[in-house]
């Protein structure tokens, strides 16, 4: 099927009937995964997906429909449903498709499709699943079992249209490794998580690489204690980085700021951390996973500094609350094609520092080193962060002992000032949010 | 990811949907000789035993912000997984392409995972009987959009009026008709409609000084739409502005040990995350949780007596059937302390010798089915619940909560207090911020001092997430006092 004529076809039939505006939104995709247990396949999935989104405007009014069969009285009933379910929203004359001058024209994304990806064997992932399972048990004796250990490739496949002029389509590939060990000391349990998750099979870790790193973060867990509570430098690997990372995009989301629901709402333009400190949405970094030609709703992606040498210089838009915030779209509408754009990142990180992680920790006299935070992180309207995080304590400058059953907490404004040391080990561990190791120069951990 | 986490935050917005040809509720949604061939083509390698779910789930969905119906949205998503079991191993394949030919595709690409040579076997099925814990009039897809909008503007209009501190008001309601049939190679054949629906309210309080606090209400189930005439939507958004302004001018919490309070109801968070995901069999079987080995063991203060219970009436948890077929149950998990029984689903309780305890659930099609929880309750003691408050010198008094999150090897869980007070002198005192509660299961449970006689199910809007599947549950506790629990807070005495 051409599902870039169905979704110039599906536009054309709302416009007949009644939209003023239409866009479709159409996905489709394959995958295949597996999982294994003890030198064995435990799982293996394969499947197929397809679905297509339906925006129209009616006279300032937006109505939506999906839907994943794609049989011709099905789509029509969607376009019928997307015009009737016009009639329930709220006239705004803010609402509206990207106008003309921000559509535009695409920016160069490389390549994001490998075809040794595509074509990868089955028994390529249940080789490397086993691989991964075996490195670790390789690795040290006290890992006694998998909570799950597995591969996966996916192919997708997104095509957009709409009466604005919009027509656009590309088709992107990934390939995953992953595993989660246990390791036991006969008096307790501890689990490690490590993955690696790109777009191109060279640029994968080796399942061995990925097995032994996994095995290792459990093992140094083992026989972890609780500290007491003081407040001291915390430093966060770069896996937990990445949260941090999130939680200030999140609090850098134009609606929020817009809404006057975020603490970064009032600073644009103030300097809120060390000239040290860039983070960055690029919708076009080469071989990142959420590189994409355009935006959930065919902007064209690009680079957009949020935070510029400690500076905050910009927010995250999609065309509606753009119009809200008279500023311009970002290209960050962020979508699948069962729900509506909503403001999202791209390949979001943190730019990388010049020191080594082992730099940052000599440093510290006394503090935790954070490899795991269970919890959902900071609020963005308040900025208040409290999380339970286990991790190695950190004295003079090196680690040594597990800690676990502790929380860390902050507030995002002064953790940005207390940002004091940034490592230059940046990477993407397993998504499209990048950070390096960074250390804050105090934090509350709290425990016994 | 080994770690599970629920929470009353994250509203699955667009995983819910509309009708495009559905026909009387007593036709199969998937013809019968059809299903039958597509488990005789799933067992054609020699596989043990195979299963074909069927799927179609319409939802609605509308949005408030800034006093308006920002927008109304429905949506279609169907279709057929076929899963093989052989051995200790599971093939499973899915397509939401309706087509004979794709569907066939399917079901030999999961018994791709049986190596044995296969001789023609033939399965029938036959439609067996299930129970009703839900019963739903007309169902949510048939009613009105206008009456759904109508519940959003009732709230932010009462939000609003509630104080003039209230700055802004988010709110949502996501219904969902979703049918599923089950057929396997043991020859049953079950269908169950399963309707849900939940409304949420976010506000944001606005105090001296540009002080912003928030407040989060909402509540649902397995219902008619005329759940909305004894729970108002008035009442929704009171309770949600009544959050963001009482925590304005809180202090910061004191980090460290403390005595904690539990206000009931949403407080069962606790016990989903300090236990619940511990006591699913995947975990138990591969021995990655801490409560593996332990049945018969005392694991918490003999005031605890956990139930999980999908049997729940109207629950948002509840299900007739559970997504392999089997129907809901209610189980005892932990009686007095003692741990009697795990959360079983048909594939792990067959690798343990053991029954299903109809725990086999999956966010969809797309999913294989895990060992989850339904409606997860603590019983009730004997503690009158203003007694228990006033025994408290000093301690933290939580009202309401946030989400929470665990990880099952070490048991270590999280539970996110957004609504918290202190206590002195058995008296509620100044609101604190930024409270979170830390612990280890069994040892939490076993400094559990006080159950109330006050048993209370959340208002229906919990989402629980595990391997990245998102499923609705329900919580329940009586007000119960934990002694020596870590509180993170940013304040150090």
């Amino acid at each position: 099927m051409d599902y870039q004529q169905l979704a110039k076809k599906i536009v054309q039939r709302a416009k007949k009937k009644g939209a003023q505006q239409a866009e479709a939104f159409l996905e489709v995709g394959r995958q295949s995964s597996v999982r294994v247990h003890e030198g064995q396949i435990e799982d293996l999935t394969q499947s197929t997906s397809k679905g297509v989104g339906v925006r129209v405007l009616v006279k300032g009014r937006m109505g939506f429909a999906y839907t994943s069969d794609f049989e011709p009285a099905a789509l029509d009933h969607i376009i019928d449903q997307a015009v009737k379910l016009a009639g329930a929203a709220a006239p705004n004359k803010l609402n509206g498709l990207p106008a003309g001058r921000d559509l535009g024209r695409f920016g160069e994304t490389g390549l994001l499709f490998d075809t040794k990806v595509a074509e990868l064997p089955g028994d390529w992932k249940i080789k490397a699943a086993l691989e991964v399972e075996k490195a670790g048990r390789a690795e040290d004796s006290r890992v006694v079992a998998f909570n799950a250990v597995g591969a996966g490739d996916f192919v997708s496949e997104v095509y957009v249209a709409s009466t604005e002029g919009l027509s656009g389509a590309y088709s992107g590939t990934y390939v995953f490794l992953y595993s989660m060990p246990v390791a036991s000391d006969g008096a307790g349990l501890q689990t490690g998580y490590w993955v690696d998750y790109k777009r191109f099979l060279d640029d994968l870790d080796s399942p061995e690489s990925v097995g032994r790193e996994a095995a290792r973060r459990a093992v140094r867990m083992l026989g972890a204690k609780r500290v007491k509570t003081q407040q001291v430098p915390v430093v966060l690997d770069p896996l937990v980085a990445s949260n941090f990372v999130s939680d200030l995009a999140a609090a850098a989301n134009g609606n929020a700021v817009y809404q006057q629901a975020s603490v970064l709402a009032p600073l644009k333009g103030k300097r809120l951390a060390g000239p040290h400190v860039t983070l960055v949405d690029d919708g076009l970094l080469p071989r990142g996973l959420a590189t994409a030609p355009f935006d959930g709703e065919g902007v064209p992606t690009r680079r957009t500094p949020i935070l510029d040498k400690g500076v905050l210089t910009g927010f995250l838009y999609d065309a509606f609350t753009a119009r809200k915030a008279k500023a311009r779209t970002t290209g960050n509408a962020s979508r699948s094609y069962n729900g509506l754009p909503a403001i999202g990142t791209t390949n979001l990180y943190l730019e990388a520092g010049t020191k080594s992680p082992q730099e940052l920790l000599r440093e510290v006299d006394s503090g935790l080193y954070v490899t795991a935070l269970l919890g959902h992180g900071t609020d963005p309207v308040t900025g208040e962060l409290s999380a339970g995080a286990n991790g190695l304590w950190i004295e003079k400058g090196e680690l040594t002992y597990p800690v676990q059953e502790v929380t860390v907490a902050g507030n995002l404004l002064q953790m940005l000032q207390d940002l004091d040391g940034i490592g230059n080990d940046l990477q993407f561990r397993g998504g499209s949010v990048g950070a390096p190791t960074v250390r804050f120069r105090q934090l509350t951990v709290s425990g016994e | 990811m080994p770690r599970a986490s629920a929470s009353p935050r994250r509203a699955p917005a667009s995983q819910l949907a509309p009708p495009v040809a559905r026909g009387p509720s007593a036709a199969p949604l998937l013809p019968q000789p059809l299903v039958e061939r597509l488990l005789a083509v799933a067992m054609e390698r020699g596989g043990d035993f195979a299963e074909v779910y069927v799927e179609r789930t319409l939802t609605t969905a509308v949005m408030l912000e800034e006093s308006r119906i920002k927008s109304a949205q429905t949506g279609l998503i169907q279709g057929v997984g076929v899963r093989v079991i052989s051995g200790g191993k599971v093939g499973y394949a899915y397509s939401d392409d309706w087509d004979e030919p794709a569907l066939l595709r399917a079901a030999s690409t999961a018994a791709m995972i049986a190596q044995g040579g296969g001789a023609e076997r033939s399965f029938a099925v036959r439609r067996a009987a299930v129970p009703s814990y839900y019963r739903v009039g007309t169902p949510l897809m048939d009613v009105e959009v206008s009456l759904k909008t109508a519940l959003l503007t009732r709230a932010d209009k009462a939000a609003r009026a509630f104080d003039s501190r209230v700055k802004q008001v988010n709110a949502t309601y996501v219904d969902q008709t979703r049918r599923i049939a089950v057929a396997n190679t043991e020859g049953r054949y079950t269908e169950d409609t399963q309707d849900l629906c939940r409304m949420a309210v976010q506000v944001v309080a606005q105090g001296k000084g540009g002080e912003q606090r928030t407040g989060m209400y909402g509540g649902g189930g397995r219902v008619s739409f005329s759940h909305w005439d004894g729970f108002p939507p008035e009442s929704v958004g009171r309770e949600a502005a009544r959050q963001a302004v009482a925590t304005l001018g809180a202090v910061d919490c004191a980090a460290g040990p403390q005595t904690v309070v539990l206000a009931p109801g949403w407080s069962g968070i606790l016990l989903h995350e300090a236990v619940g995901h511990g006591l699913e069999a995947d975990f138990i079987r591969k021995g990655t949780s801490l409560f593996a080995g332990k049945l018969g063991q005392k694991v918490a203060s003999d005031l605890v007596t956990v139930i999980d219970d999908g049997t729940v009436s109207s629950g948002r948890g509840s299900i007739n059937i559970d997504d392999e077929g089997n129907p809901g149950e209610r189980k005892v998990l932990i009686e007095n302390g003692v741990l009697k029984n795990y959360l079983y689903d048909g594939l792990n309780a067959k690798l343990m010798g053991q029954r299903t305890t109809g725990s086999g659930r999956r966010e969809s099609f797309k999913h294989l089915p895990l060992p989850r929880m339904t409606n997860t309750f603590l019983a009730p003691g004997d503690h009158a619940p203003e007694d228990i408050l006033k025994e408290v010198k000093r301690g933290l008094y939580c009202a309401t909560f946030g989400g929470g999150q665990v990880d099952i090897t070490n048991g270590n869980f999280v539970f996110e207090v957004s609504e918290a007070y202190q206590i002195e002198d058995g008296k509620l005192g100044r609101p604190v911020k930024g409270a979170m509660l830390i612990g280890v299961g069994p040892e939490a449970l076993k400094n559990v001092t006080r159950v109330g006689t006050d048993p209370m199910p959340d208002p229906g809007m919990g989402v629980c997430m595990k391997d990245g599947q998102m499923l609705p549950v329900g919580v329940g506790l009586p007000t119960l006092r934990i002694d020596n629990v870590t509180v993170g807070g940013t304040k150090v005495a």
